[in-house]
């Protein structure tokens, strides 16, 4: 399957968000903590691309780097789609 | 001509008059017409009918046999068996062995999956796998069982040894519709895995209910409370019961008051004729007489066993029940209990799935019976279970997945 795109990784991410109560915020200037999204939310995220892609991501080709905000996590695995 | 049994397989053998009915076969033990085995015998068999004709044969004729349906049985396999000097039996085709070798008299060979998948065999008699001693009501009882395997043993030998004990054996491919089947044939009594009865209760709910059921019983797996409720509920003047019983440990276990687990005062207690039951380390160990030649003494089971409110519960392997979710660990029987309390759940699976940044997460396979969202089961765990625990993808599956074992390996 073709890489997703950052609106369908934003879907994915609502639901992960959904499933615990909350909803995704609007802007992706937010940052993470005030969301609560934490590294279990975030590695529920990455299995959620994975199984829509069909194939595993592979983490240590951009080296993990800072991820702060809601447009962090897009971006990144935006990236990672393409490493 | 009708042979006997020798004094000491006579007193194995009071049940030789129980009617037995197995694929297409509808008489007593003894008059099955089997076929001679060898002195040391592989019966290699499609049927029940094969399978009981081949243990009467031993019974009568007590050399060293091994019974096994032929599709457990790879070719590799089969050669391996005919270099260890069995003669594989197949129907009425004889293979002979590679050499020739003295017999173990008495000798029974099971073959286990074991825990690498890879079958191995296990050595009884047909003394220590009859582990029923008392006198038993007449019942009728449905063997669902693959002809071989340890619980196979326990349901022939208690018809073996015991006058009233009838079988209806379900062949494989009857396991669909055994509830028709035992309907059909006033069957009283059942034996089988928990993953066995879930899937009956689910597919078949109406006419299980019908079955005039006496005597209930589970094995193989872990058994948990939801289920012996959901029998004791739809069967209420059943016995309801479990067992504990490998190849290796033989029958070490049986409970009988429709809870889960077994009393805490069971453990460590040393009296004539049971089994003493030990905990080391969150593990199961078993000293009995019933256990497999090679296996005396204190054997560690490999299950994993926990104490809640009193009683030990056997909740699954121990090498398989560990999921580190970033250095967190989460039970996956903790998990699956938690799961199975949900009223719509009817049965789960949990797993560890390797995950970036933290390791792995908790995932879920599970089946339902009604109306149920994803988010509600999960928030169901979430209210639960410590965040790490919550199982993080969570697939729904059509059906409840069953093996030959009649186990699904939770």
């Amino acid at each position: 399957m073709s890489a997703l795109s950052r609106d369908q990784i934003r879907t994915m991410m609502g639901d992960v968000l959904e499933a615990q109560g909350k909803a995704i915020p609007t802007n992706d200037a937010t940052q993470l903590s005030e969301i609560g999204f934490r590294s279990l939310d975030f590695s529920e995220l990455a299995l959620r691309v994975e199984d829509e892609l069909g194939s595993e991501l592979n983490f240590d080709a951009p080296g993990l780097r800072a991820i702060e905000t809601v447009g962090d996590v897009l971006e990144f695995l935006e990236q990672l789609q393409q490493a | 001509m009708t042979r006997q049994p020798d004094a000491v397989g006579a007193t194995l053998l009071r049940g030789s008059g129980n009617q037995i009915v197995a694929s297409g076969f509808r008489g007593t033990w003894a008059n099955i017409s089997a076929v001679a085995l060898p002195e040391v015998a592989a019966a290699l068999v499609e049927s029940h009918l094969a399978a009981a004709g081949a243990a009467w044969e031993h019974a009568l004729s007590p050399h060293e046999t091994l019974i096994v349906g032929a599709g457990r049985v790879s070719d590799d396999q089969a050669q391996e068996l005919r270099d260890d000097g069995f003669a594989l039996v197949r129907g009425q085709r004889i293979e002979p062995a590679s050499h020739q070798r003295e017999a173990v008299a008495g000798r029974l060979w099971l073959l286990t999956s074991g825990s690498t998948g890879r079958p191995k065999r296990v050595a009884h008699t047909l003394a220590s796998l009859t582990t029923v001693a008392a006198d038993q009501p007449p019942r009728r009882w449905l063997c669902p069982y693959s002809p071989g395997a340890y619980a196979w043993w326990q349901v022939v030998t208690l018809s073996l040894a015991h006058p009233g004990q009838d079988v209806v054996f379900v062949d494989a491919a009857q396991l669909d519709s055994w509830p028709e089947l035992a309907l059909a044939e006033g069957v009283t009594a059942a034996s089988g895995t928990p993953t066995f009865w879930r899937q009956a209760l689910w597919r078949s709910a109406e006419t299980v209910a019908r079955l005039p059921l006496e005597q209930i019983t589970l094995g193989g797996e872990p058994v948990d409370q939801t289920i012996l409720d959901r029998l004791s509920t739809l069967f209420p003047s059943a016995r309801v019961s479990w067992i504990y019983a490998s190849s290796e440990a033989g029958a070490s276990i049986a409970v009988h008051d429709g809870l889960a687990g077994f009393p805490v005062s069971w453990l460590d207690r040393d009296m004539p004729g049971r089994p003493v039951l030990t905990v080391v380390d969150g593990e199961l160990l078993i000293n009995s007489a019933w256990s497999a030649s090679g296996f005396e003494g204190s054997l560690r089971t490999g299950d994993r066993a926990e104490i809640i409110d009193g009683r030990v519960h056997i909740t699954g392997r121990v090498a398989s029940d560990e999921i580190n979710v970033g250095g967190s660990k989460a039970s996956a029987s903790a998990v699956r209990a938690v799961l199975l309390a949900h009223p719509a759940v009817v049965w789960a699976q949990v797993r560890g799935r390797r995950a970036p940044i933290v390791g792995h997460v908790v995932t879920a396979d599970v089946v339902l019976d009604g109306p149920l969202s994803q988010s509600e089961l999960t928030r169901w765990c979430a209210e639960r279970l410590p965040d790490y625990s919550v199982p993080r993808r969570l697939r729904l599956l059509g059906e409840i997945p069953i093996k030959e074992t009649l186990k699904s390996d939770v």
